[in-house]
């Protein structure tokens, strides 16, 4: 093998987009903002935006499968009202309405595989129509009102310290990103996932349960969004019918900004963890700069498109290079 | 006793008879090689042992055990293994995990690299192949994602392998380490399919070769009984008993004309086609004949050299490109490429010269009405009214609706990409004599053609392709079954 070794910068930034935005980012506001980089400034970061990382580990691998979930958003707000009216209305212990509040939340996710499997149609199609559905759901339920003073008890996860110190929002949420980055990276269940996203045929054709497999990372996802919820309406101590919309736009874009690939079955967990903790950055440092909420969506928007873009752009390359390869065998052989 | 026996095994895809009572069978330490034309059946049949596609009817036999019907994963499990023309790999996996892909090595749910990495690397040295088996498959080259297939294939217990076209992308050299890697399989005792249209790779490596033609096994022989001629006419023996128009001779002015041409996988295309000419494009599946069309009607950018049209060089930036400078093309795929299927006639005859018939961005519908009328009369087509919806036409009357579209655009050179593929016998003739038609009216036609029968019915001269590259060309006095069959499968 020739030395492969060699060390490419080029690639090196390519590999690791994400990575890359991310320490400009930081860099960016220690410069201009003076109390960036205290211990309570990025504790405080990380705890807000604990859920989005959740839900990018659970969707990671719903995108990293080829499959979209526009349905999220919806999904996660219609859940946070079925909990807040769970808690205040039936008055429900905290430690029963967590687990239902999650396990609604697998239900649904496992309906729109199932209706994508049975119907024949990607999760991408069927999801704009639950997402609708969800829509009108979380407004019927919440009857457009706000749920205000949830329980101290439910209020725990999403507000207290540990030590004094460390949210615990942020512990949960980098344990369960080591779990999933080990189920990801090392077991088959896994590997299975990135070969069901970069090659369904080759995956069937190898003895692969597809619709299994399908079905198992709705589990994943639907796990997620649930804790992800759980933690959000704890932390703002209140449920409204939009507290969850847009996750999904942001979450998708973290994700592409981190490397996997929009066909699927390319990308790391780490990668998708930088490219959040970017949108998170960019969303917080937009709001300290004062900037209009409405130039903020055209920003993000904007940020989206990039990271498809880039993904493409690389390639229609590879694909060119493949078919200059190809013609220079050719010629090569004719002469 | 043979590993493997077929039985009668038939497959009907609606409307064509994909595999009609195939039989043979292959004893273990042998290598077959399997050969046919294009659409010959051969990878239908390789995809039907392997349960990758179910069949209609008979039975295989493997080992001693019968089934009439076969799931992938019972196939695998039984040690039929299948290296696909188009590759099963996982770009962003490595190298070990794809040739390990579905198997569970080390516990149940972690999977133990370490220990892939090392039997990958076991199978490799076997056949003494440097690969880095932690690399991810979608940095390999060609070669190698190929012996990547091959160690796949071979990592489990396996009887019989069938090899799909594997040297297609393989250089000589290349070729030469995996005909090793077949000979020190077929000592372990394996059964070997192999499927090539490289003549020559057959007699260096197989024991005996069956021969297959329109999804029928023609016989099965003994390499040593075998020459290149006589498994030629093996695979083309079909009588010619088609009627094709006559033809008149045509006009030396050349139409269009391609010199030096590389682009879209094609490299040093030369090609002249003459006024009222029908030049015939011959070849194997992927031997570039619909990338070079591509690139003639602007649907592809030619990279290098030169394309005249009447003498003048041009330059297409696009289909449109194509169609302004009077090039027009009918694509194989009639239903999705050529038609608006669930549109009217009318609409589809005039949909490429909408603005011409236009006044202020309207659509003028009197001469829409005027100029589909034109056409239908003048082509015969076959239906009630203008106004009928093409996806209620039949396979001959949907093709001439495509020829009226291209020809409303006053076309001068037509690609006809597979004429009548999907028509039947009778609307057939229709076509053939449409083109005849069109060439006395001094239209030149270039015919990309898998119908052997028709290629050379029809064509003036014939200009063969292969591997990107023309093999040669052959005049209207010395065509022949087996002179396009000589140059299509030269290596």
């Amino acid at each position: 093998m020739e030395n492969k070794k060699k060390f490419d910068i080029g690639k090196l930034i390519s590999d690791n987009v994400a990575w890359f935005v991310l320490l400009i980012l930081v860099v960016f506001f220690g410069i201009f903002s003076e109390n960036f980089f205290s211990f309570r400034n990025i504790m405080n970061l990380l705890s807000q935006n604990a859920y989005l990382l959740i839900a990018a580990t659970g969707i990671t691998f719903v995108m990293m499968s080829s499959g979209m979930d526009l349905s999220v958003g919806y999904v996660m707000s219609t859940i946070g009202i079925v909990g807040a009216k769970l808690l205040m209305d039936a008055g429900l212990p905290t430690l029963v309405v967590i687990p239902i509040m999650i396990l609604l939340t697998i239900a649904i996710e496992l309906l729109n595989t199932f209706l994508s499997i049975k119907l024949n149609l990607t999760l991408l199609v069927v999801t704009i129509a639950t997402m609708t559905i969800f829509q009108g759901a979380t407004y019927i339920i919440s009857e457009s009102k706000t749920i205000n003073n949830l329980p101290d008890s439910f209020k725990f996860l999403g507000q207290k310290y540990l030590f004094n110190s460390i949210p615990i929002a942020v512990i949960i949420m980098v344990v369960l990103f080591l779990i999933m980055s080990f189920v990801l990276n090392k077991t088959y269940f896994g590997r299975y996932v990135y070969a069901l996203g970069g090659n369904p045929e080759a995956a069937r054709l190898a003895g692969i349960n597809i619709n299994k497999m399908r079905y198992m990372i709705a589990v994943i996802e639907g796990l997620f969004i649930g804790i992800a919820v759980v933690l959000l309406i704890g932390r703002l101590g209140s449920a409204v019918s939009t507290v969850g919309v847009g996750t999904e736009f942001s979450v998708m874009t973290g994700i592409f900004l981190g490397g996997v690939s929009i066909r699927g079955g390319e990308g790391k967990l780490s990668g998708v963890f930088a490219g959040i903790l970017c949108i998170a950055l960019l969303t917080n440092g937009m709001q300290l700069a004062g900037i209009n909420i409405y130039y903020q969506y055209v920003v993000r928007g904007l940020i989206l498109l990039a990271a498809i873009g880039y993904d493409v752009y690389q390639l229609n390359r590879r694909n060119n290079m493949k078919k200059k390869k190809l013609e220079e065998a050719r010629e090569a052989k004719r002469s | 006793m043979s590993i493997l026996k077929v039985e009668n095994l038939t497959k009907r895809y609606p409307g064509v008879v994909a595999l009609d009572q195939v039989s043979f069978e292959i004893e273990p330490g042998e290598i077959r090689g399997l050969i046919g034309e294009n659409g010959a059946g051969k990878s239908t049949i390789i995809k039907s042992i392997a349960g990758a596609i179910s069949f209609d009817e008979g039975k295989l036999i493997i080992d001693g055990r019968e089934y009439t019907s076969i799931a992938p994963t019972e196939a695998i499990k039984q040690g039929i293994s299948v290296i696909y023309q188009e590759f099963n790999l996982i770009p962003s996996m490595t190298v070990a995990e794809n040739i390990f892909l579905g198997e569970r090595i080390g516990s149940k749910f972690k999977v133990d690299f370490k220990e892939m990495n090392r039997k990958a690397r076991e199978i490799f040295d076997r056949f003494g192949v440097e690969i880095d088996t932690t690399a991810p498959v979608g940095s390999l080259s060609t070669a190698q994602m190929q012996l990547v297939e091959i160690a796949k294939a071979i990592s489990k217990d396996v009887k019989v392998l069938f090899m799909d076209e594997p040297s297609a992308s393989l250089s000589v050299s290349e070729t030469k380490v995996m005909f090793e890697i077949v000979r020190a399989l077929k000592k372990d005792g394996l059964a070997i399919v192999y499927v090539s249209h490289r003549l020559e790779e057959l007699f260096e490596i197989c024991d005996s070769v069956t021969v297959m033609r329109d999804g029928h096994t023609i016989e099965t022989r003994k390499i040593e009984d075998l020459d290149r001629h006589t498994l030629i006419k093996l695979m083309v023996g079909r009588e010619l008993n088609e009627t094709y128009p006559e033809r008149i001779p045509v006009s030396d002015e050349v139409v269009l004309e391609l010199k030096n041409v590389y682009g879209n996988g094609d490299v040093g295309i030369d090609l002249k086609l003459h006024r009222g000419e029908i030049l015939g494009l011959g070849g194997l599946v992927g031997c570039g004949r619909t990338e070079l069309a591509k690139m003639i009607y602007g649907a592809v950018p030619i990279e290098r050299g030169e394309m005249l049209l009447f003498g003048e060089p041009v330059r297409l930036s696009s289909p449109a490109d194509a169609i302004e400078k009077g090039i027009g093309l009918i694509p194989e795929d009639r239903k999705t490429e050529g038609v608006f299927i669930d549109f009217p006639i009318d609409w589809n005859v005039v949909v490429q010269c909408l603005r011409k018939i236009s006044k202020n961005s309207v659509v003028d519908t009197g001469k829409m009405d005027e100029i589909s009328k034109r056409y239908i009369g003048e082509m015969k087509i076959a239906t009630p009214s203008p106004h009928q919806l093409v996806k209620n036409l039949s396979g001959g009357n949907q093709q001439k609706v495509v020829v009226a579209k291209v020809l409303a655009t006053h076309t001068k050179v037509i690609i006809f990409d597979e004429p009548t593929r999907g028509i039947d016998v009778g609307a057939k003739q229709e076509i053939y004599r449409l083109m005849n038609d069109l060439t006395k009216q001094g239209i030149s036609i270039l015919m990309i053609s898998s119908d052997m029968e028709e290629l050379l019915g029809m064509s003036d001269r014939i200009v063969v392709l292969n591997e990107g590259a023309i093999a040669g060309e052959i005049e209207k006095a010395e065509f022949s079954q087996i002179a396009v069959m000589e140059l299509a499968s030269s290596n």
